[in-house]
């Protein structure tokens, strides 16, 4: 009985913790990542986190039920050991979660065929093959950059919306989008030092974070870009994505109504992207629909 | 891998919604595996595959959809009596698919299960 408990937990213990020593290793030896998070960290270090569990758990004869809830056990130890050790933040966490949870019972299952079959080189071979998969992912080049618009039409001409575009009072309305109701800071009020090429202007977010950008394009009544020169130093965003420019384009329609485009264009740092780029695109849309609503709000009356 | 990936995401949405089918579908791993010569492996789109002298006699998705390779003759009948259906995507060939619903339907997939195990011992 003592040995079965021990089994299990130590199926609990050890992946845990050599995959934070993984990662704090990979981290040391490549402190050039800059934070970037890689397709293996969130792919191969569960699958072999699900396989050496399932190592431990061999001669206990594990149920189904019970080998999906103890791999969900383990995600929740690893998703708190980021957070403890890799300062993660908790909006990260949740979105990284379905991810980790799946990869985890998905080695537990390799591991339990694995093991029920107990071909030595063959496992071995495995494994070898996961590791090699992580070292060259680790030290591979990972660039990815995306674009996301969206477009809203305004019962009003463009320059009564133009001076809600450079500039806007604080936002009162509640947030609609489930991630800044459990959360994650909102778009609250945008200020701007001149109207201007050149002029600063600062984007205040619901938890008093600030996004410091440059206008770059002043082209009054149809186009607004700036170039984003300061991001808040947010466990929930740092080395994960850079926000690099932001647009608004307002085309006349001819009948006393506008169309107001937002652009946004950032670089992830979080791999794989397949996963990643979905709560980005998620989010930054979100965060145009709000901004955009509160313009056309304003512009409106 | 990405299909082992879905089945995962498959036994997650189980563990929240009917625990009690993961249990099934070991109740007929176990039986299966009491029937001389066969094993099991993970199948290649996921899901538990059951073999008998390395030969695939059927695998079972973790969505409680058992497939199993028969002749197309018994496929007929099988259909025929509204046993089993199509298979969910190889519906030209042997393959039937067979839907675990109910405990009630552990049952009738070993029975499947054996006939097609008959079959392969011949």
């Amino acid at each position: 009985m003592k040995t079965f408990l021990n089994k299990r937990l130590l199926g609990f213990i050890i992946p845990n913790f050599i995959v934070i020593t993984i990662i704090g290793i990979n981290k040391m030896i490549n402190p050039l990542s800059g934070g970037v998070l890689v397709f293996s960290e969130f792919v191969i270090l569960p699958i072999l986190m699900g396989i050496m569990s399932s190592w431990f758990w061999k001669a206990l004869k594990v149920k189904s039920g019970s080998l999906v809830g103890y791999s969900i056990l383990n995600g929740v130890i690893a998703i708190l050991l980021s957070f403890i050790f890799l300062g993660e933040g908790s909006i990260c966490l949740i979105i990284v979660s379905p991810l980790i949870f799946a990869f985890v019972i998905t080695g537990a299952f390799l591991g339990r065929a694995m093991f029920n079959r107990n071909h030595k080189t063959l496992n071995v071979s495995f494994v070898t093959l996961l590791l090699a998969i992580f070292i060259v992912d680790s030290i591979s080049e990972h660039h990815y950059e995306n674009m996301v618009s969206d477009e809203l039409i305004i019962n009003a001409k463009p320059d009564k919306i133009w001076k809600n575009v450079v500039a806007f009072e604080k936002i009162k309305s509640p947030d609609q989008y489930w991630l800044f109701k459990v959360g994650m800071p909102s778009p609250m009020q945008t200020t701007v030092t001149a109207n201007e090429i050149g002029a600063g202007r600062k984007c205040i977010f619901s938890n008093g974070y600030t996004f410091d950008e440059k206008i770059v394009v002043f082209d009054v009544n149809k186009n607004l870009t700036f170039d984003i020169v300061n991001q808040p130093q947010d466990p929930e965003i740092m080395g994960h994505i850079d926000i690099d420019r932001g647009q608004f384009i307002l085309k006349d329609n001819g009948n006393g109504t506008t169309t107001l485009i937002g652009n946004s264009w950032y670089k992830l740092h979080v791999f794989p992207v397949w996963y990643y780029d979905l709560w980005a695109e998620s989010v930054t849309r979100n965060v145009h629909l709000r901004v955009m609503d509160h313009i056309k709000v304003l512009s409106e009356k | 891998m990405i299909a082992l990936i879905y089945d995962s995401l498959l036994k997650l949405q189980l563990i929240v919604f009917k625990p009690e089918k993961l249990d099934w579908f070991d109740e007929l791993e176990e039986e299966i595996l009491k029937w001389e010569g066969t094993t099991v492996q993970l199948h290649k789109f996921g899901g538990t595959q059951f073999n008998f002298q390395n030969r695939e006699l059927g695998h079972l998705h973790s969505n409680g959809v058992l497939d199993i390779l028969f002749s197309k003759k018994i496929k007929a009948e099988l259909m025929a009596d509204g046993k089993v259906s199509e298979h969910h995507v190889f519906n030209k060939s042997g393959w039937v698919s067979f839907q675990i619903k109910a405990y009630t339907d552990v049952k009738r997939a070993l029975e499947l299960m054996q006939l097609a195990y008959h079959r392969a011992q011949k």
